[in-house]
């Protein structure tokens, strides 16, 4: 299957286009763990709902993929937010699990809500097809290029946004030490709800990259939630660069294994790169120990 | 109409057993399984296996997938053991994808997708249809209630107060000279193979599985029927169950009321709602309809 | 605790109370109460797609029959309701579905089943309760249970399907084809009649085969080995969701062989959500009507405009199939329509191509033969369709043209 290195170089790029696919829900999912301490399932409601979306900024009403990638972001983080204060903060008393399992069912009406207004049928943005560059051999897409460079971009400003801003640092002082950050004067409430939106916005993001990458429907999250969470669970819970690089390994791991292994066992290599990586490292690659 | 409702019982029944095994491995040894579906797989494709290809008596069939189910518990106990819960939920999800990805490729053993059909139920052809429905009812209320009374039993045993401990502080037990791992496989081992029975179980009933029955969504709804009954009640697992069930058939009958919808938005309906239902209570009654009895106090965290 | 006891039980005996009232409501009809029809068709999950346009041409004939007075029974003309349940493309919910159809509304026959899994998992209550099944479920083993001859299946076996479709790719000058097949109960079956076929060609080969999962959302790695091989023609054996991204994909990565599909896995929809210039030249092929025949031209001027996917011409068919038998029979059991199934479907009767001509012709006393949309729909005794004939078409410009119908 692999004859020279031009294919070990495609597989590892292809890799990395559908890595960068994973990594802004697994950002989002890792922002709001970060934060509020429970794994939201509910992301790939968020990621169906950006796609859709920004299928209407798109399709319907003829904006431009970047300014439809903006909807789907503002739009899937709004819904978070209305998600996360109207059913999952009343849950937090109860402990973090059962805002976990809540999530769980809150993905399945998330999913619902969409297929009651845009019904079961395919959906493609209103984007020209793009045949790919090769270079001595190698294939690239311009638009998964460009999803790959959008992706990177997001979560460049995301990293700025944590390194450099009062908001950035009041965040990473909540994720670091609640208590600490509430004697400091920063609001936890405040900076919940920015992390939740923020989140489940990248979600969204990631969403509609993944939609214009394929084409969308209500299970368009659903389809890849277990590989972003494997990605997450690898780049160590709750670890923003880690969700990043926890999202190369399960992507490149996946193309990989598409060659190596069956490609019917695809997903079985993300749940293998969890575990190889929990025995290894239970805190994840990136991780805090906690 | 009886026919239904008794058919309806029937699959409460096997719903009932999960939520009881998932009970051991979470409510009382506090560790999240969402891979139930995969350990109900192993159960029903060792039974139906072993009854089809080697003509295994059925209830040796039914002791088969509930001891392998239990194997793989144990393997997946000492996997896990040392991961923290978020971690454990995410692992277990994947496990039960594996398992349905096996079930589908290893058409050697499995056939596949076409799955197995044919599989020998109790008295099957012999009796009609619907004395076939009562016989089932009563195989698996009996199994139910035997699981029960043997968990019930056993939360309030020296074993039952050992896992509550590791639940409530592991390290704790371990101070206490209790070996934490092994209770927890145990707990694994034992929530596993009553998961693993019910799947045995259900392949009887139905004659027939294939990967596809094996979706995530069956662990979803047996998670949401425990923590709607109450997390660590055996009784609030049962009632939980039940629960879950009269809302999944409940509401084909509430989305077939609505006027002036297509049917796929009745489709989307009728599965929001089920969602809306379980979110509801969980707000209203975090702790279940049935709560935990024995729960033991929180003592206020000490900071670190 | 005890307000919740009595707030549970409160539910509980409201919902059967309902329940009771439903059942009640259903039977007060008496005398010439409407035949009742289960629809259980995927409107959530993998086959969501696929089943509302399912669930729509079996309302559209029970609505046409309706208006032609309905079954006719020795108490008259019965008029027809239909009630569908989502199976949510899984066993689990499929036969909780059929429970309900079967045991609340008393249907008379069951239609527009889809997943395989779904279609073997309720077929044992259907014959256990003597209940004709309809199915578009493309399994291999499904007319193999032991059915007692319940079970219509409008979808051709793979075998047939496959070796008539290799047929065609031969004749259209394939010779290394390249076989990407979603995980089904059919990949298998259809690779191992495929490698028969391309063997009996000089020069003819299977240059690869992948079977992947369905769930997937990339296929770069599976289209850079399809490049690799250099097929002449590349068979993408799945369904909408997966064929187009593939299609996409293999536009981008510049693939100039054949493409062909199953027509339900490339639909008129298709074209909204691919550019044109990704799906021209695409091959699909399905049963179909004969070319001559009232059933073909009706579905061309009929449906014309509107989007027909082979499986909603199927359900189509399993509406009408069980209309006519019951009226054929004068009685709307589930034996009589079993029954009758094969006398209206196939023989030497008048052709008929729409409920209202059969139930006319045989209010009047004459034989019908029914050719249904999705091809003459002739019964072996298995209940698989024989003698069907194969419409093979190619996209082009954002409409599907006719190759050859043979």
């Amino acid at each position: 299957m692999i004859q020279d290195w031009r294919d070990v170089v495609q597989i590892l790029l292809n890799g990395v286009m559908a890595g960068s696919l994973l990594m802004l829900p697994a950002i989002g999912f890792n922002c709001i763990f970060a934060v509020l301490r429970y794994p939201n399932f509910a992301v790939a409601g968020f990621a169906t709902i950006g796609a859709f979306a920004g299928w209407v900024a798109n399709a319907q009403w003829g904006l431009p993929a970047g300014v439809a990638l903006m909807a789907a972001f503002l739009v899937a983080g709004a819904a978070g937010l209305l998600a996360e204060e109207a059913a999952l903060k009343p849950l937090r008393p109860a402990g973090p699990l059962t805002v976990a399992i809540a999530s769980v069912a809150l993905t399945l009406l998330l999913e619902n809500v969409v297929r009651f207004f845009f019904g079961n049928e395919l959906r493609g943005y209103d984007l020209p097809v793009l045949r790919d560059w090769r270079f001595d051999g190698i294939r690239i897409g311009p638009q998964q290029l460009a999803n790959t460079l959008y992706a990177l971009a997001t979560a460049g400003a995301l990293f700025l946004l944590l390194a450099f801003t009062r908001l950035g640092r009041a965040m990473r002082a909540v994720a670091d030490n609640p208590t600490l950050a509430d004697i400091k004067g920063v609001d936890p409430d405040r900076i919940a709800r920015v992390a939740v939106f923020i989140g489940a916005g990248l979600a969204g993001f990631g969403g509609m990259l993944i939609g214009l990458d394929t084409s969308i429907d209500p299970l368009t999250g659903f389809r890849v939630v277990l590989s972003v969470f494997a990605a997450a669970v690898v780049g160590g819970l709750g670890s923003i660069p880690g969700a990043a690089l926890g999202a190369m390994v399960v992507g490149i791991g996946e193309e990989m294994s598409s060659v190596l292994l069956e490609p019917a066992y695809r997903t079985v290599t993300a749940f293998l790169a969890i575990l190889l990586v929990l025995m290894l490292r239970p805190q994840g690659l990136l991780g805090a120990r906690g | 109409m009886e026919a239904y409702l008794v058919a309806m019982l029937v699959f409460a029944g096997f719903y009932a057993l999960m939520a009881l095994g998932l009970n051991v491995i979470w409510g009382l040894a506090g560790m999240v399984n969402l891979g139930l579906v995969g350990f109900f797989a192993v159960g029903a494709y060792a039974s139906a296996l072993l009854t089809t290809k080697l003509m295994w008596p059925m209830p040796l069939g039914w002791a088969a997938g509930a001891a392998l189910a239990a194997a793989a518990g144990a393997a997946m106990a000492v996997i896990v053991a040392r991961l923290r819960g978020d971690y454990l939920a995410i692992v277990t999800l994947g496990f039960a994808e594996v398992i349905r990805l096996v079930a589908s490729n290893e058409i050697w053993l499995t056939n596949g997708t076409d799955g197995i059909s044919g599989i020998p139920g109790p008295w099957r052809g012999a009796v009609t249809p619907q004395e076939f429905n009562l016989v089932f009812l009563a195989i698996v209320w009996t199994a139910v209630a035997i699981g029960f009374l043997l968990l019930a039993r056993l939360s309030h045993s020296p074993f039952g107060r050992v896992l509550r401990a590791v639940r409530e502080d592991e390290d704790v037990a371990a101070v206490a000279g209790k070996p934490v791992l092994w209770f927890k496989v145990r707990a694994f081992c034992l929530g596993a193979a009553i998961v693993g029975l019910s799947g045995a179980l259900y392949a009887h009933y139905n004659a027939y599985i294939a990967p596809d029955g094996f979706a995530p969504l069956l662990t979803i709804y047996v998670v949401l029927a425990l923590t709607a009954g109450g997390v660590g009640s055996m009784r609030g697992a049962v009632l939980g169950a039940v629960l879950v069930l009269v809302l999944l058939e409940g509401t084909r009958f509430l989305a077939a009321a609505v006027p002036g919808v297509s049917p796929v938005q009745k489709a989307a309906l009728r599965e929001g709602i089920i969602a809306l239902s379980l979110i509801l209570l969980l707000r209203l009654r975090p702790q279940g309809l049935i709560p935990e009895r024995t729960r033991t106090l929180h003592a206020p965290k000490a900071t670190p | 605790m005890t307000r919740t006891m009595i707030g549970r039980r409160g539910a509980l005996l409201g919902a059967a109370g309902a329940v009771g009232s439903f059942a009640i409501g259903g039977k007060a009809f008496g005398q010439g109460a409407p035949v009742v029809f289960g629809a259980l068709p995927p409107l959530t999950g993998a086959g969501g797609p696929y089943g509302p346009a399912m669930l729509r041409a079996i309302q559209q004939v029970v609505d046409e029959a309706n208006a032609a007075g309905g079954i006719p029974t020795r108490q008259g003309g019965r008029q027809i309701r239909v009630v569908a349940e989502d199976d949510q493309t899984n066993p689990d919910a499929g036969v909780r579905g059929a429970r309900k159809l079967i045991d609340v509304d008393r249907v008379s026959a069951i239609m527009g089943t889809w997943a395989s899994s779904v279609t073997t998992a309720v077929a044992p209550l259907c014959w256990e309760n003597r209940l004709p099944l309809f199915t578009v479920s493309g399994a291999d083993s499904i007319t193999l249970l032991p059915h007692q001859g319940y079970i219509f299946r409008t979808q051709p076996n793979s075998r047939l399907q496959i070796a008539t479709g290799a047929d065609f790719l031969i004749r259209q000058g394939a010779r290394r084809i390249f076989h990407l097949a979603a995980q089904s109960p059919f990949a298998q079956s259809s690779q191992d009649v495929l490698v028969e076929k391309m063997r009996g060609v000089s020069g003819g080969a299977v240059a690869g085969y992948i079977v992947y999962e369905r769930d997937k959302t990339a296929f770069r790695t599976e289209v850079d080995q399809i490049m690799r091989s250099r097929a002449d023609t590349v068979f993408l054996n799945g369904y909408l969701p997966d064929v187009t991204i593939l299609l996409r994909e293999l536009f981008r990565a510049g693939f100039d062989g054949r493409r062909f599909t199953p027509a339900y896995a490339l639909t008129q929809r298709s074209f909204e959500t691919l550019p044109n210039e990704v799906t021209n030249g695409v091959m699909t092929w399905q049963p179909s009507p004969d070319v001559q025949s009232g059933a073909f031209r009706r579905l061309q001027t009929r449906f014309g405009n509107v989007e027909v996917d082979p499986y909603s011409a199927q359900t189509h068919d399993h509406a009408t199939l069980a209309i006519l038998a019951a009226a054929q029979a004068g009685d709307a059991t589930g034996i009589a329509i079993r029954d009758n199934v094969r006398r209206i479907a196939a023989g030497d009767g008048a052709v008929v191509d729409n409920v209202t001509d059969g139930l006319r012709a045989i209010a009047a006393g004459r034989a019908v033969n029914f050719d249904g949309a999705s091809g003459p729909v002739d019964f072996d005794e298995r209940g698989d369709i024989r003698g069907t004939k194969f419409r093979y078409e190619r996209a082009a410009g954002g409409r599907f043209e006719l190759m050859e119908l043979t």
